[in-house]
């Protein structure tokens, strides 16, 4: 999964360069080795600024989002809707791209308080993923214990089926 | 008749191969396409003493798809003809024991009930992957157009596009993704 991960036993406010490693005393940097099982990209950095009067201030800062230049926002009136609502889609169970947004690596939806959709979209692209996942069409979201492998699974489980949007509950 | 005309008047009345990719498609919505093939009605020279059906080759028979819980709904009926002689066999029971068996049926239930039907069903030739005999892919001139488009899958598609498909919302700034 691409994204912003940070090691369990790391600090969070560990920097992404190690540019700035100098100012801890010289056996911080063997705790601070970094460890990592997956690209590691942090939500802050850390700011050492020197201040007049010989005060040195560190600070935490918010690094900007990597998906920031790729978002799809709305101008104007139609902004202020949920992203789903603003953009008018019509998005299908077979859309893995857009599906795939809103989803965990262990193939669990995303809560509301992260997707920002609003109740209507929200119950609607649970559904869409349930059909996606019993279609087999995203295999690779799903907890680690799962068989992968849709042609692997149980009975008539294995076997090629799509769904129709319009049995959806409205 | 001019050697041109005489030559069109043969391909007229000749059989056509078509090939048929079931992959993704519903074997019910694909049997309404197949059946007019079989039978010739797709052609304006037919005439129902006039023998003009052309051959159909299905191929990837074992990926096709039922909507929704069909694979457990759809129930094949069989009676031996004796007492308690009565079976059901599910249709992804029936899939699995042979995987042409739902197409050839589709196609013979969908065929018009005459004494042309077993010949006229002779003419689909069913393959369950797409390792198809020289001898009937040679004579292959035409392909019929798919009926669904078939999906992709998440895994399927290079790091590339996943990474530079637009994103429809932005994490909160302290999301932190497991």
């Amino acid at each position: 999964m691409l994204g912003r991960v940070i090691g369990t036993f790391l600090p969070r406010l560990l920097p992404a360069t190690h540019s700035t490693l100098a100012t801890y005393p010289p056996h911080a940097s063997a705790l601070l080795r970094p460890l990592h099982t997956s690209h590691s990209r942090c939500l802050k950095e850390i700011v050492v600024e020197e201040q007049e009067g010989g005060d040195t201030v560190v600070k935490g800062q918010y690094l900007p989002s990597p998906n920031a230049h790729l978002l799809v926002k709305p101008d104007g009136e139609a902004g202020k809707a949920c992203p789903l609502c603003a953009l008018d889609l019509d998005v299908k169970h077979t859309d893995v791209l857009i599906l795939s947004q809103f989803m965990r690596s262990d193939g669990s939806v995303l809560p509301r308080r992260v997707t920002g959709l609003c109740s209507k979209q929200q119950r609607r692209i649970t559904w869409l993923v349930i059909m996606a996942q019993k279609a087999g069409l995203m295999p690779n979201l799903a907890p680690a214990t799962s068989k992968r492998d849709p042609s692997r699974r149980y009975g008539s489980k294995k076997f090629n089926r799509y769904f129709d949007e319009n049995t959806l509950p409205k | 008749m001019s050697a041109a005309r005489r030559v069109q008047q043969w391909a007229t009345f000749g059989r056509m191969w078509y090939l048929y990719d079931g992959k993704w498609q519903n074997p019910l919505e694909s049997a309404d396409k197949i059946v007019p093939y079989l039978d010739g009605s797709h052609k304006p020279i037919f005439h129902p003493l006039n023998d003009s059906g052309d051959h159909v080759v299905v191929i990837n028979s074992r990926d096709i798809a039922l909507p929704g819980d069909e694979w457990e709904k759809r129930v094949y009926f069989h009676h031996t003809g004796y007492a308690g002689g009565a079976t059901w066999t599910l249709a992804w029971q029936l899939h699995e024991a042979d995987p042409t068996m739902i197409i050839r049926k589709t196609v013979y239930n969908k065929l018009s009930k005459n004494l042309l039907r077993r010949g006229r069903l002779a003419r689909l030739h069913i393959f369950p992957d797409d390792k198809v005999p020289d001898s009937i892919l040679k004579n292959v001139s035409a392909q019929m157009r798919q009926l669904r488009p078939v999906p992709r899958r998440l895994d399927h598609y290079p790091q590339e596009e996943l990474e530079n498909f637009p994103k429809i919302f932005d994490w909160p700034k302290d999301h932190v993704i497991n």
